[in-house]
């Protein structure tokens, strides 16, 4: 190792004064330069007028403008369908290569995918959903030739609700994967054993033990979940050309669009979102809290 | 016929053979231990009488009934670990009350066996706590509790004090062996600490490389160990080269000392090489005539261990530990010193290897 | 045997909800491979060869690929630092900072890119004076670049300090810091030696993942006007079928071998779940 003249420092640990906050003051500037001022620039500017002057026009169309109603009513869904689905299929996958007894290679492979799928969003995902699913898509040419089932004539749609919950889907699940995976690892052998011992069936385990105590991160994945889903923008962007309207399409229109154009309106909406997602988030962090206090 | 007999059972994972031929009979009511090094095949026995493993081959029989294949959650046999186990979603009384409650046994009867079993363990004003509240003591008492609230013919224990602190360690190894009196109820503990299977037991099974070394009580263990490797797991122990000198008078040189020993010997040759063992406070020092293994030697080290104080002397080439309880007029001899110290023929002991 | 330990040999459901979410993995990719492919059957690689034959392609790549790098820089400069302070000597920042950490959950692309816009596009003048001393950062390159740079750093922030702060917790960094201070270490061989060699697999992750995240990245790109592989990748997507379709499934693959990468360094630990 290198000698150098400068002097050790100190070992000693003193009760904290104000030259120790020092330490993390450029985390909180960036913080504030990059995060909480434009936020807060956008809440005030949601208070603007496209004329310039001072308005509560914006907050007031947010609960009574029917479109946007609907686009909150329609993001909120989408995100609900695809964090419950998700979840659902997330989980049974997690627990597959957990303590479902899959051979211990398919769990590293399952979790490189779904890093990689978790991240797959956007504009190439799109892509690969119209390949798939798409008029002319494989799937599609698949069900028609060889099962004879034609989904765009039966109503399917990639470009509606249906087709954009399949989408998002894709990296919804990966997501629970990642995130389920470690805490099924947290069901202790002997919780199994000892409920095997005292005379519980595999069905009682699961209904009186392993769910229970998974239940808290269950719930706090899929509120992770729909929140993913709900800041979602170019993937739908990119599927659709902002034919579906979503909240974060809504946004995007009225601020930079050519027809719709209130940039006000964008970011009243925009503060409806934050709102939204902050309550989620708060419910994420309590569930979380909760977990780690059993699990201790 | 025993109680709980366990006929010649051996499991293999793969091709290591981890419990070898192990024949064991276990009358009702009584303590029997389980002691040996990790790895030594203990505990998988115990996961054999709970159903968690399937011997590769024997039977297990429970009172004239062979459960060798019945599933863990048809034995009703109670098994208490090592990391208490308890269902963290649960209060105490739902942890205890968990195995009636699978067996859909109706509600007053539950509670009033919660109840029961809450004052047996001393937690009366704990009933509604989650276990994280708990200290690893009290959890551990509550999962003795919910073992004993389903009736079980066999109380299994496996390690379960090893991550105690030393203090709860002993005070609730008395009160498992008081509960386990008082109700009368058969139990397997396994261990790795001697003092704890020598304090608790009826009997001990001392198990190394799965083999069973000695079967015995305490006293027989720890008094007269049939192998080296049970003299020198349970207790401490001198071990030295040594040379057979006389076979029929029992006689052997160490290191150029004369010792005699009361094992038997009439089968070794003069001239053979052979390990002798003798205890530590066998040894004391000579101060009155003495007939026997007056052995001259120098005091190389003194260590002070609390009730006992260790003296290493050296005989001839080889060193020994010799303890001696303490007490404040104690008049310990000067390092390097030339002292007598004696032991009896029977505390010098020729075991198999 | 048993029926309950022979339902644990053979992990029939397992097998099949394994297969279900396999099946959704791929399908999709494979159809987007398989429609890149269906260009030219006379030139199976058609697609691909004319999406690198475009000098656009190669462009907006290397930038967003330079973007991705200089966000990895300055976030590590930025985060390891924090997060190392607060381990050591400010564990009651701990909350806090790890609440600011989740807030790009709160703020998506999509809200962050506009409030950023709305603040630096006025010029930064003197307050209650009309002496401008900066022009708007949105009015010249270098100062877009920061824009865009710090947009994808608050983006990225959530997987980072997880990241960073697990790999801090598993090597226990109190006591490896203790360890080469009472060896006579200053701080710049503390953290350059002791600390940051330690967290190299988390780092690593942490990395990668900023990686995936911008380099498809759209919404931040496309709003402040940067000419970056996502825009560019939408834009062909209006006009073209087939080199979409490549480009696609070549990201993918991009994004796969990079994530094969942190398995292969981190031993299957550095993976980073967070909030997408």
């Amino acid at each position: 190792m290198a000698q150098t003249a400068v002097k050790p420092v100190k070992l000693v640990s003193v009760p904290t004064n104000w030259k120790t906050w020092l330490g993390v003051v450029p985390f909180f500037l960036f913080a504030v330069l990059f995060l909480f001022l434009p936020s807060l620039r956008l809440f005030t500017a949601s208070f603007t007028s496209p004329e310039g002057t001072f308005t509560f026009d914006n907050i007031i169309q947010l609960v009574s403008a029917p479109f946007i109603v609907n686009a909150y009513k329609l993001s909120i869904q989408i995100s609900a369908v695809t964090a419950l689905g998700g979840g659902i299929l997330g989980f049974l996958m997690a627990y597959s290569v957990t303590v479902g007894g899959l051979p211990k290679p398919l769990r590293s492979a399952l979790i490189t995918f779904s890093g990689v799928a978790s991240n797959f969003a956007g504009v190439p995902l799109a892509f690969a959903f119209v390949a798939t699913l798409g008029r002319q898509g494989f799937i599609t040419h698949i069900l028609r030739d060889y099962f004879g089932l034609s989904i765009y004539d039966a109503g399917f749609n990639l470009y509606s609700f249906a087709g954009l919950s399949l989408v998002y889907m894709y990296f919804q699940f990966p997501l629970m994967v990642l995130i389920m995976a470690p805490a099924l690892d947290g069901l202790k052998r002997e919780w199994r054993e000892a409920a095997e011992n005292l005379g519980a069936s595999t069905t009682q385990y699961w209904l009186k033990v392993a769910l229970p105590v998974l239940l808290p991160s269950i719930l706090g994945a899929m509120i992770l979940l729909f929140g993913n889903a709900f800041g979602a923008y170019a993937t739908a962007y990119a599927l659709t050309g902002g034919r579906i309207g979503i909240v974060t399409i809504q946004i995007g229109a009225q601020i930079r669009g050519d027809v719709l154009y209130n940039p006000g309106l964008g970011y009243a909406m925009a503060i409806g979102m934050v709102v939204i997602m902050a309550i989620s988030l708060a419910g994420y962090s309590w569930l979380q809290a909760k977990t780690e206090r059993w699990l201790k | 016929m025993s109680y709980l007999s366990l006929s010649n059972i051996t499991k293999q994972f793969g091709d290591t053979v981890v419990v070898d031929d192990f024949s064991l009979d276990v009358e009702k009511g009584e303590f029997v231990s389980f002691l040996g090094p990790s790895g030594c095949g203990k505990t998988t026995t115990l996961r054999m009488v709970a159903g968690f493993e399937m011997p590769t081959a024997g039977r297990i029989t429970l009172d004239g009934a062979d459960i060798t294949e019945k599933a863990p959650n048809q034995r009703n046999v109670g098994m208490i670990f090592q990391s208490y186990a308890l269902f963290p979603n649960m209060t105490v009384a739902q942890n205890i009350g968990f195995g009636l409650g699978v067996r859909k046994e109706p509600k007053e009867m539950i509670s009033q066996r919660v109840e029961e079993m809450i004052s047996l363990i001393n937690l009366e004003n704990h009933a509604n706590k989650y276990p994280y509240q708990l200290s690893g003591g009290q959890q551990q008492r509550v999962s003795l509790a919910r073992a004993l609230a389903i009736h079980p013919q066999v109380l299994l224990l496996d390690e379960p004090l090893s991550a105690l602190d030393a203090k709860i360690r002993v005070s609730l190894r008395a009160e498992i062996r008081a509960i386990q009196k008082k109700l009368g109820i058969t139990a397997i503990f396994v261990t790795h600490d001697q003092e704890e299977a020598l304090s608790i037991s009826d009997r001990i099974v001392v198990m190394n490389a799965g083999l069973m070394e000695q079967v015995g009580t305490p006293f027989e263990i720890y008094n007269f160990p049939q192998t080296q490797f049970v003299a020198n797991f349970v207790g401490s122990l001198n071990t030295a080269n040594a040379e057979v000198s006389d076979p029929v008078k029992g006689l052997l040189n160490v290191d150029g000392v004369q010792f005699i020993t009361a094992s038997d010997i009439k089968s070794r040759k003069k001239g053979d090489a052979i390990r002798v063992s003798v205890r530590p406070e066998r040894f004391s020092f000579a101060f009155e005539e003495k007939k026997e293994n007056v052995l001259d030697c120098t005091i190389e080290n003194i260590t002070f261990l609390g009730s006992v104080v260790r003296i290493q002397v050296k005989i001839g080439e080889a060193k020994f530990n010799m303890d001696t309880f303490n007490n404040p007029f104690l008049d310990l001899p000067k390092i390097g010193s030339k002292e007598q110290v004696t032991c009896s023929r029977e505390a010098v002991l020729v075991l198999d290897e | 045997m048993s029926f309950l330990s022979r339902l644990r040999r053979v992990p029939f459901w397992s097998w099949i909800w394994f297969l279900v979410g396999a099946l959704y993995f791929i399908l999709p990719l494979f159809a987007t491979f398989e429609f890149s492919l269906t260009w030219d059957p006379a030139i199976p690689f058609k697609a691909y060869q004319r999406s690198f034959a475009d000098n656009k392609f190669w462009e907006t790549f290397i930038y967003s690929n330079v973007l991705a790098v200089a966000t990895i820089i300055f976030s590590i400069v930025l985060i390891v630092p924090t997060a190392y302070w607060i381990r050591l000597r400010l564990p009651q920042a701990r909350r806090i900072v790890e609440f600011i950490t989740l807030m790009p959950f709160v703020v998506p692309a999509i809200i962050l890119v506009f409030g950023l816009i709305r603040i630096y596009s006025t010029p930064f003048s003197i307050p209650f004076t009309d002496i401008v001393f900066m022009q708007p950062l949105t009015n010249f390159k270098a100062g877009t670049n920061i824009l865009i740079v710090s947009g994808y750093m608050v983006l990225a922030m959530p997987y980072m300090y997880r990241s960073v702060d697990t790999g801090m917790r598993t090597v226990d960094i109190r006591t490896l810091t203790e360890a080469a201070q009472s060896l006579g270490a200053n701080w710049f061989v503390i953290i350059s030696r002791v600390i940051l060699p330690n967290i190299r697999s988390a780092l690593l992750s942490g990395a990668l993942l900023t990686f995936a995240i911008v380099v498809g990245e759209v919404t931040l790109a496309s709003f402040l006007g940067v000419n970056a592989f996502g825009p560019y990748l939408f834009l062909l997507g209006q006009h073209r079928a087939y080199e979409p379709a490549a480009l696609s499934f070549f990201s993918f693959l991009l994004t796969w071998l990079a994530m094969g990468l942190i398995q292969l360094v981190s031993g299957g630990q550095g993976q980073a779940a967070g909030a997408h």
